[in-house]
């Protein structure tokens, strides 16, 4: 065994490889992102690992593999599971063969961005065993134990992560003798009763089966004791910890024991099969407490569960919980809930200003809306986006631009102020079609990134082309899946492709869609494009601009540089012309001009073009730009 | 549980998360349980960065409570104020007095907190605070030393730190971490070793 540092996301990718995984298959989203990267790094022999285009198809992928009777992981964030869940249920219905493992990375407290959804509801709805390791450690050992439920149960199994064990490192034991898994032959199963939806008699029996399947994953989570339960003092307090919550109650306890809880009495049940739910051990608690604490964060789903449990024993004990007011369905759980739920069940008397630090300082801290990067070219395409707005006679109120998810959204932020909406991967142009028949009559654009188009936001773009909606898709083609750390997507070039990978062409792909109206810009040309844009929106019909220029992130990391930049100061009167129209992190005011920080600066020329005194020169790299 | 725990706040791009996964890895070969939780937000530069770092005799969640923070290493003047709920009274704070002027500041659109309010609101949490001034940092062969790593061994001087990990097994890390720059590393280290407070 060797104990090494590492992230949980990192943990579980080492849990799959150790339980003999085939086929590891995932989106991008944070906080899941580490697992499939890491992966990657890794290339284990044997294993086919892919970023897939979405969720949907990743969870597809991965179920092909699992129903020829391999062992296969499928990596995403919440908001991937709403994408691939109509799939998922189907899988649900017929079950696996080989071993099928969804892990799905939830974020509270919203480090990230997006809703904060619980997805162990998901896991209700769909009837599937859910497991939620707290530790590093943990997610290592589980990842291995939910290949093995799932073989054994025939049911896909979910691994649910949160932010504060997907991305944060701790340490692991890791076996140095893993099992050596034989080499597994792909089988095929002809059995329409189990793998298709034909008829409402088989759907019936599918859904006796995953009734029956989930009871089986009970009794083995049963029998290896995946849930704990340490009994304490009849009439004591018992103490529900779900998943990450059980990695505070060591602490919390030590802490409330100076304020006079007795640890000893109190029974604890410490859940990591969060459903089903752990109905012979909340029904020991119930029989041995009064009084029963639940820690789990966002939605109240075990809490719920004591409550009914408690109801079919004749029961009414006092249950300390969301339901009862005292926790938040709101954000990340730690030590200060542990101890104020303890001292709210048992009556202590707590310091009130315990764990409340002063939020004064806070609320003098500088706002600092993110930005793109130096030398992002996104600048040049929100640039041109309320340059066109203006030159086509509209002010900014009165165009609506819709966002999509990604960099591409940074639009929204100052001092662009440029894009109006964020839903959901690839939602950008379905809603500005919406806009379009709801009468609004200037022109309606929508903006998204290529990830996200190939993602999700083809579909929209084959329903504006068939009902011939009059909106204006700018498409702001990066090459790479860029705000969740540069991962490679289906147009990123060849170099970074998988071997055996090819790249896809959107300038080929959008044409072939039906779109007539076509153009490719250079959002470094802020000019040019502003100037292609404005002609766009006086069009009728569809029209899509396909802006190019690679995320710098990737490309100053190869060394690349669009140009260099030289400030002349006697030119420069400070009117920060530039600085109100880039934003750009890499300009600072100096004393007597603006000075160009050489390390950030990519030399995209924005600046230059915004300055009208010529106090910005430019001189481009020749091989980079054009 | 002998919790030495740490709160780092920074903006994107300065290195403020190799300072926690230094001392992490420091901290982890004396043998202690150790976690350290990351937010890094976004891709791009420039945007709030924190880390939650927790040394422990057993392993422990990844959260720190308000008021919980033994130690605030702070890279940007405004920041720190994120940190300031969770400083532990009788704790330190560590700043490297950097100011990242967002643009809106920067055109005079809105305000910027003091050196002298950040020092008050850390006074006011009970804190001692150790300041760094940027532009008294030594320099190594003519280029500007790692500010980050001459804070963190401002840190272990001055701070109680210095009582978790020594500046051997601090050195030893940063040894290992770089194949390159190690000369200026070590040097940017023992220049933070053996600053004044
Ligand atoms: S990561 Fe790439 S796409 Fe995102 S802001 Fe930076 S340059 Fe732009
Ligand atoms: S050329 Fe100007 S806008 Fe572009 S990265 Fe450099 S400073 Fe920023």
């Amino acid at each position: 065994m060797t104990t090494k540092l590492m992230t949980g996301n990192e943990a579980l990718a080492w849990g799959a490889v150790h339980a003999g995984v085939k086929v590891v298959t995932g989106y991008p989203g944070t906080p899941s992102t580490g697992a499939l990267t890491s992966l990657l790094k890794m290339k284990p022999p044997g294993v086919y690992v892919e970023w897939s285009v979405n969720e949907k198809v990743a969870l597809e992928v991965a179920a092909g593999a699992a129903w020829a009777g391999q062992r296969a992981l499928c990596t995403m964030k919440m908001s991937g599971l709403n994408v691939c869940y109509d799939s998922l249920i189907s899988v649900a219905y017929s079950g696996v063969l080989g071993g099928l493992v969804v892990y799905v990375a939830d974020d509270p407290g919203v480090n990230a961005g997006m809703p904060e959804q619980d997805s162990r509801g998901f896991a209700i709805m769909a009837d599937l065993p859910m497991l939620e390791p707290a530790s590093a450690d943990e997610i290592y050992r589980l990842t291995q134990t939910a290949f093995g439920l799932s073989q054994d149960s025939r049911s896909p199994v979910f691994i649910r992560l949160v932010t504060a064990n997907a991305d944060a490192f701790a340490p692991v034991d890791l076996n140095d003798d893993p099992p050596a898994w034989p080499e597994r032959e792909a089988v095929l199963t002809h059995d329409i009763e189990r793998f298709t939806k034909a008829g409402a008699a088989i759907c019936t029996a599918q859904h006796r089966d995953l009734i029956a399947r989930l009871e089986q994953a009970g009794r083995w989570i049963a029998d290896a004791g995946l849930n704990t339960l340490t009994l304490g003092k009849q009439g004591g307090l018992g103490v529900v910890a779900a998943g990450i919550t059980t990695a505070y109650l060591t602490e919390g306890f030590e802490t409330a024991a100076r304020y006079g809880f007795v640890p000893e009495d109190s029974s604890v049940l410490q859940i990591k099969a969060v459903h089903p739910f752990p109905v012979a051990e909340a029904q020991a608690l119930l029989r041995r407490c009064g009084t029963i604490l639940v820690l789990e964060e966002l939605e109240p789903h075990l809490e719920t569960g004591f409550y009914v449990e408690a109801q079919r024993q004749g029961l009414s004990p006092t249950i300390v919980g969301k339901l009862n007011g005292q926790f938040s369905r709101l954000g990340e759980y730690g030590v200060r809930q542990v101890v104020e739920g303890l001292g709210a069940a048992l009556g202590l008397s707590l310091p009130h200003d315990l764990f409340a630090g002063s939020d004064e300082a806070e609320t003098m801290a500088a706002a600092r809306p993110i930005t793109v990067c130096a030398g992002c070219p996104h600048r040049g395409t929100f640039m041109a986006i309320n340059a066109a707005v203006r030159k086509a006679g509209f002010k900014k109120n009165q165009v609506m631009v819709t966002g999509d998810i990604g960099c591409t959204i940074l639009g929204m932020n100052p001092p662009f102020n440029a894009v109006w909406t964020e839903v959901a991967m690839g939602a950008a142009l379905g809603l500005a079609e919406g806009y379009v028949h709801a009468g609004v009559e200037s022109p309606v654009i929508a903006t998204v990134g290529d990830s996200t188009f190939y993602h999700a936001g083809i579909p929209a773009l084959i329903n504006a082309v068939q009902h011939q909606v009059p909106v204006t898709l700018i498409i702001m083609d990066n090459g790479w899946t860029s705000m969740t750390g540069m991962q490679v997507d289906p147009g990123t070039s060849e170099d970074y492709q998988q071997p055996g990978d090819r790249p896809l062409d959107l300038a080929k792909i959008v044409p072939a869609l039906g779109v007539e109206q076509f153009w490719v810009v250079d959002p470094f040309r802020v000019d040019d494009m502003a100037q292609t844009l404005k002609a766009a929106l006086e069009l009728p019909g569809v029209k899509v601009l396909l802006a190019r220029q690679e995320c710098v992130m990737p490309a100053s990391r190869r060394g690349d540089r669009a140009g260099h930049t030289t400030v002349i100061d006697e030119n420069c009167n400070l009117c920060r012309l530039c600085i109100n129209l880039t934003g750009c992190p890499a300009i600072t005011l100096g004393e007597a001009a603006i000075e160009i920080d050489s390390s950030l600066c990519y030399g995209c020329g924005l600046c230059a073009a915004t300055c009208n005194r010529d106090a910005i020169r430019v001189e481009a790299t020749e091989e980079v730009v054009g | 549980m002998n919790n030495y725990d740490i709160y780092l706040v920074g903006v994107g791009g300065q290195g403020v998360l190799t300072i926690g996964e230094i001392i992490m890895v420091a901290a982890f070969q004396k043998g202690h349980s150790v976690n350290f939780y990351p937010t890094k937000g976004m891709a791009q530069r420039g945007g709030f960065v924190k880390a939650q770092l927790r040394i422990s005799r057993d392993p422990a969640g990844a959260g720190i409570p308000e008021k919980g923070a033994d130690l605030v290493i702070s890279t940007e003047v405004s920041e720190t104020l994120k940190a300031v709920r969770f400083i532990k009274p009788g704790g330190d704070v560590v700043l490297l007095a950097y100011v990242s002027a967002p643009t809106d500041v920067m055109i005079g659109k809105a305000p910027y907190p003091t050196l002298e309010a950040v020092a008050e609101q850390v006074r006011r949490a009970g804190a001692r605070l150790t300041v760094i001034a940027p532009d008294s940092l030594p320099s190594f062969e003519g280029a500007p030393v790692p500010d980050n790593i001459f804070t963190l061994g401002a840190a272990v001087a001055h701070t109680r730190l210095g009582e978790l990990l020594d500046p051997a097994s601090v050195e030893t890390t940063v040894r290992t971490r770089w194949k390159r720059g190690i000369e200026r590393n070590l040097f940017a280290l023992s220049a933070g070793l053996q600053s004044t407070p």
